[in-house]
């Protein structure tokens, strides 16, 4: 008998991140009558994708910078197409979310004026080391509740309506049942969907988190709620191996990417669409051209940098990736006398760097009553990093504020509840059996296989057709019927069953996403060898999806491109 | 194995249920085994080397040492927290032994020893 454990709240946030965090003191600060629950799936203090800590906020209007010329900037970075209504009002709340942290005790690089020292057009240099729990601890001051450990397994629904969401301990083992008004999804983005550059005990050696694994985007796919633009996957150009950011030493140190010849390829190939500033996913495709057509490898050219930057870059790099600098010492490498290799991950689905997640209004309500979007798991403004998805946490706790007494509290029957603790548990019921039954991990295989041979992955560079996307909708559609025989021996399995089952949902609507656009907008991100060319005739538009909760059909849908700032939408 | 605990210097945190390696970890990935007290990674499969678990270590019992895969395994980065929490030294070890000292000027905050899990919760290690 699983013991269940009951909890009403007014607002919840699923996910205690960067979003979740600053949305609970957001909420607290401005609606201090209503409750506040966090259901975190780790311990908060450390999870999620700012678990080694961050050097800059990458997101910032320097001095001379508007909310206009960011979208503009935004806008061409991704190739023309983006919400600018979401990404100009994320804009109009990076001061006030970094100056609050900044209170909160981190520490930002000033001039002896007290402004903050400028690293590129939109970056400041923090020493971010404990970011993840200077947030926390603002989170759980703020009188929210925190419930760590417990993993969300689905939303409660009524119809279009949210009521709450239900999942499990990693520690005691009860269900928990949470009932409240507004619920907000802030578990960011989706990692392992494709097979990781490396093997064995290195295959979490990935960019992104490998525990975010799409569990928000799931839950709401389950649910009926309106998705976009999964076909902007993010494909980040880092450093090889160590798979460290590459920006600390592009913009730190000014080294171009060569190639094997000491070409700067990226000059004298894609000289019209910007050379080294092009688009962030040309920096992805124009590394892979080179390696496809053979003038690999790829470098940042860090050759005869002095002695006094090497020091800089590993101090960099030991504040946020200290990795970086492991590998040098475990390689015998010194940047200064030999370039250092770069390579491309695996694609990954994120609201952050990208565009993919729920379709929101400027508000960051979803398609679905109830139900709030912020951060990596909302989708249409990229370009986020650390500091947009703090706004889209605080935009959303106001609105959520706002529409509380609208909303009420709905419960879930006991039926629904009753199906979701046997869905819960299954695979650790199959274990209790003594069913044989699929481990996660041969299931996350399984899903890795198609993707990444049939959906784009690594290993055809990222390219896909029309036939190849019809093989692996074909192959994906006999795994959902298989995972209830999922066998978990422990919770721990159990959770690894969950997000394999999550990933998986997110992989169907992934491959439709990509099927149905027809052209390539964002190469390497999304490359159509069949559709070659941007066709601003037909494509200048949003793709979004919704799957019906019954049958389990995804509908596919365009939605119009709205220019709020004028310009060109392809310069900056 | 890239995150490993040394048993030597491991002391379970004492009766702790939740030591701060246990509790830092976003993955959930270690473990602490109570017949011999002590921590240890039981998932280095899926080890992100992110690095919270080693400088919650009150007795600096954590090493990072890269996956074989990636590179040799005579280099080591040890951090030590100093006691004002503004800093951290790396001590870096490449493969020859030659050792370089960084001072990182960050903001560390306290880990505490143990902590309460929800609901009176024991923590208990659900694997053994």
């Amino acid at each position: 008998m699983i013991e269940r454990q009951v909890i009403h709240t007014d607002i919840l946030i699923i996910g205690g991140g960067t979003a979740g965090c600053m949305a609970a003191v957001e909420a607290r600060e401005k609606f201090p009558q209503y409750k506040v629950a966090i259901l975190e799936k780790a311990h908060i203090d450390r999870s999620g994708c700012l678990a080694g800590g961050m050097n800059a906020i990458n997101a910032y209007l320097n001095k001379g910078e508007t909310p206009e010329s960011f979208v503009r900037y935004v806008r061409s970075d991704s190739c023309g197409l983006i919400r600018e209504d979401l990404v100009k009002s994320m804009s109009e709340l990076f001061e006030y979310c970094v100056k609050k942290v900044e209170s909160w005790g981190l520490p930002i690089l000033c001039d002896d004026k007290g402004d903050y020292v400028p690293r590129g057009r939109w970056n400041i240099k923090i020493n971010g080391e404990s970011l993840k729990p200077i947030l926390s601890r603002a989170a759980r001051s703020s009188g929210a509740k925190v419930y760590n450990w417990l993993v969300v397994t689905n939303l409660l629904t009524q119809g279009n309506r949210v009521t709450g969401a239900v999942g499990f301990s990693l520690r005691n083992g009860k269900f928990y049942v949470v009932h409240a008004k507004a619920i907000l999804i802030a578990t960011g983005g989706a990692a392992g969907l494709y097979r990781p550059n490396n093997t064995g005990d290195a295959s979490h050696k990935t960019w992104y988190s490998p525990y975010n694994t799409g569990a928000g985007y799931a839950m709401g796919i389950r649910a009926g709620a309106e998705m976009t633009s999964y076909e902007m996957r993010y494909v980040a150009i880092r450093t090889k191996d160590a798979i460290a950011p590459t920006g600390t030493i592009a913009l730190g140190a000014g080294a171009p990417q060569v190639n094997s010849k000491g070409d700067r390829f990226m000059v004298t190939r894609y000289k019209e669409i910007g050379g080294d500033g092009a688009p962030t996913p040309y920096r992805a495709h124009g590394p892979i051209q080179e390696i496809k057509e053979g003038r690999g490898p790829v470098y940042l050219d860090t050759r005869g940098i002095t002695p006094e930057k090497v020091t800089d870059l590993k101090r960099a790099y030991l504040d946020m990736y200290p990795s970086q600098v492991l590998y040098w010492l475990a390689n015998d490498i010194d940047p200064g006398t030999e370039p250092v290799e770069i390579q491309t991950t695996e694609p990954y689905i994120v609201g952050g760097h990208c565009q993919a997640g729920y379709w929101v209004d400027e508000g960051r309500r979803t398609t679905l009553k109830g139900l709030y979007a912020a951060g990596d798991v909302a989708g249409g403004a990229p370009f986020k990093f650390v500091s947009g998805c703090w706004a889209e946490g605080v935009l959303a706790a106001r609105t959520m504020g706002q529409d509380l007494t609208a909303l009420g509290e709905v419960l879930a029957s006991e039926e629904v509840i009753a199906r979701e603790e046997a869905r819960a548990f299954n695979a650790f019921k199959n274990h209790e059996k003594g069913n044989r039954g699929i481990p996660p991990v041969d299931m996350e295989a399984r899903l890795q296989k198609i993707m990444e041979q049939y959906a784009g992955g690594a290993s055809t560079y990222y390219e896909m057709n029309d036939a190849m996307l019809e093989i692996a909708r074909k192959k994906l559609s006999s795994l959902p019927g298989e995972t209830q025989d999922l066998v978990a021996d422990d919770l721990h399995q159990l959770m690894k069953a969950h997000e394999v089952i999550d990933r998986l949902d997110v992989a169907q609507v992934l491959v439709e996403h990509m099927a149905y656009r027809k052209e390539t907008r964002w190469p390497t991100y999304h490359s159509r060898t069949d559709y070659p060319e941007r066709d601003d005739v037909n494509w200048l538009k949003f793709v979004n999806s919704v799957r019906d909760p019954k049958s389990g059909k995804i509908e596919m849908m365009t939605r119009p491109y709205e220019q709020i700032v004028p310009g060109d939408r392809y310069k900056p | 194995m890239p995150v490993w605990v040394d048993p030597e210097k491991c002391n379970g945190c004492y009766n702790s249920r939740q030591p701060p390696c246990v509790r830092m970890c976003p993955g959930d990935l270690i473990v602490k085994d109570y017949t011999v007290n002590k921590a240890y990674l039981k998932y280095p499969e899926d080890c992100w080397d992110c690095l919270p678990c080693i400088k919650a270590c009150p007795e600096e019992a954590i090493e990072f040492h890269l996956s074989y895969q990636l590179g040799s395994k005579g280099a080591k980065l040890i951090p030590h927290i100093h006691k004002t929490r503004d800093f951290i030294t790396w001590e870096a070890i490449d493969n020859q032994g030659k050792e370089e000292h960084f001072k990182i000027q960050t903001k560390v905050l306290q880990i505490a020893l143990d902590e309460q899990v929800e609901d009176g919760a024991e923590g208990l290690d659900f694997s053994i």
